[in-house]
């Protein structure tokens, strides 16, 4: 008796689960994100922020997000007349987030790529990130590919994107990889290496620390332009937010932000990337 | 979940390098870290007083810090003394310095297994002091201390993996390495580890080797 009544329940179980499961599948994926004017009316923008990229996003003393795109986000409420909602997300989940209608905008050094603006929108370029070289005042480099070199010694934060970059590109120079950024920095201070490959906008924060000459190489390697993300179509969100970016360049509330939480000004004008129009 | 081992397979001569630079340091380390230690015993045995406080004060303080803290230190706080050493470098001399301090106290348990009839033995036959630790003392302590001077060898072994903090390329080191291109981390981890018991082994019996060929020690394994 107790044997089929367990059987029953399973079966139920089992049914139930499956029927939920279809039920759940049925349902749209994408919803619709919401248009400007629900936004206006809704008094509420819901911005999502990466606090694993600090000092964009980084958790402070009272474990809240806070950082350059927390107070860009904060900026970007107020001159659409609303409150601002800031939503944790992730580096994988980021596009998911804006292209399901989860959140309304995404910031979080959202590199303006081909392949994302298939699947987003962006605003005209918020902030640049330069893939540049680090040395010191000492040495001669002028262009990157002067590194390549016997004598050259680069030093690289095992992991990072670059070290590829530098393996293909440079591959006559000594490499010696460290473990994190701080190290990295320190061993240049310490002429234990010549150079480093990076975003260089991130290495004020460790330069900083060391009294030493430092020195980035003019000519850039590469410029990164970062936008704010929203979900495909949405364009009159995009063109208001759009223009609140260039309200906030034009205002020098970006500059001003950024050296408060880079310790320095942005090295590349995102105003000369040729979609700013 | 698939397993795929290709990509690690694809780089085995490169870990291996590693592995064989792994055994190079540990080989080095170890030799050094015996004349120190050996110096040290023979300080903390039979020296004047003051020595022996000195030479108590580095046991302590090596054989209380971690071994990654020293070398770090070497590494790092050294050029700001203007003393640059190389990645290579500042591995070697710290596990050296932490292998010395060990292998003073293994030494000097040695020392004092030398039963005093002996000494005087030595001594009624004339032997000066070098005499008697070169053809008395050694001799005596050497079959004693062989077991626990492979454990310490086989630690050391073991104990390299911390020199890819620092930048040494051996195999822990190409294995981060290879793990941050492929993003096969069980994969390379297992043959890396696998790396390690067959240089362990290799160790363990070239030292059992040794240690039955000329010292008539007998070692007990597995």
């Amino acid at each position: 008796m107790k044997q089929i009544r367990n059987t029953i329940r399973r079966t139920l179980l089992v049914a139930g689960s499956l029927a939920l499961g279809s039920a759940l599948m049925g349902l749209p994926a994408v919803s619709s994100a919401r248009t400007l004017d629900e936004i206006v009316a809704s008094k509420k923008l819901v911005i999502g922020v990466n606090p694993t990229l600090p000092p964009l996003g980084i958790f402070n003393d009272k474990n809240e997000i806070d950082g350059f795109d927390v107070d860009i986000a904060r900026k970007l409420g107020e001159l659409l007349g609303v409150k601002t909602e800031i939503v944790q997300v992730g580096s994988p989940d980021r596009i998911p987030f804006v292209s399901s209608g989860k959140i309304d905008a995404v910031l979080g050094a959202m590199t303006i790529t081909a392949e994302r603006q298939k699947v987003i929108d962006f605003t005209v370029p918020l902030h640049t990130e330069v893939l540049g070289v680090l040395t010191t005042k000492a040495k001669p480099y002028k262009d990157w590919m002067e590194l390549n070199d016997p004598a050259v010694r680069l030093v690289e934060v095992r992991g990072a994107t670059p070290v590829k970059l530098v393996q293909e590109k440079l591959p006559k120079a000594q490499l010696l990889l460290l473990d994190n950024y701080p190290d990295a920095v320190r061993a240049i201070a310490q002429g234990r290496a010549d150079a480093m490959i990076d975003v260089m906008d991130f290495m004020t924060e460790h330069t900083a620390k060391h009294k030493v000459d430092w020195r980035i190489v003019d000519a850039p390697i590469e410029v990164y332009f970062c936008g704010i993300g929203v979900q495909k179509g949405n364009d009159a969100l995009r063109e208001k937010l759009s223009a609140a970016v260039k309200e906030m360049h034009k205002s020098g509330y970006v500059d001003e932000r950024w050296k408060k939480w880079f310790g320095g000004p942005m090295l590349h004008d995102p105003r000369t990337a040729p979609t700013y129009k | 979940m698939q397993f795929d081992y290709s990509p690690v397979l694809e780089r085995m001569p490169y870990l291996i390098g590693g592995a064989w630079l792994s055994l190079q340091i540990a080989f080095l380390a170890f030799a050094f870290g015996m004349l120190l230690g050996l110096g040290g015993a023979s300080v903390r045995a039979y020296g004047p007083r003051w020595a022996r406080r000195v030479v108590g004060v580095y046991v302590v303080f090596f054989t209380n810090t971690p071994q990654l803290v020293q070398i770090f230190f070497i590494f790092f706080a050294l050029p700001d003394a203007g003393i640059l050493l190389s990645p290579y470098q500042a591995v070697l001399i710290g596990m050296t310095l932490n292998a010395g301090a060990y292998l003073t106290e293994i030494q000097r348990a040695g020392f004092e297994s030398v039963r005093l009839p002996e000494l005087e033995a030595a001594e009624t036959l004339g032997f000066s002091r070098i005499q008697t630790i070169r053809y008395v003392i050694l001799p005596h302590i050497v079959r004693v201390l062989f077991p626990p001077l492979s454990n310490q060898y086989i630690l050391m072994t073991l104990g390299t993996s911390m020199a890819a903090v620092f930048g040494v390329e051996e195999l822990t080191g190409r294995a981060y390495n290879i793990n941050s291109e492929t993003f096969r981390s069980i994969e390379v981890f297992s043959v890396a580890a696998v790396l390690y018991i067959v240089i362990t082994l290799i160790a363990t019996l070239s030292l059992a080797f040794v240690g039955k060929r000329f010292f008539r020690a007998k070692m007990r394994w597995f």
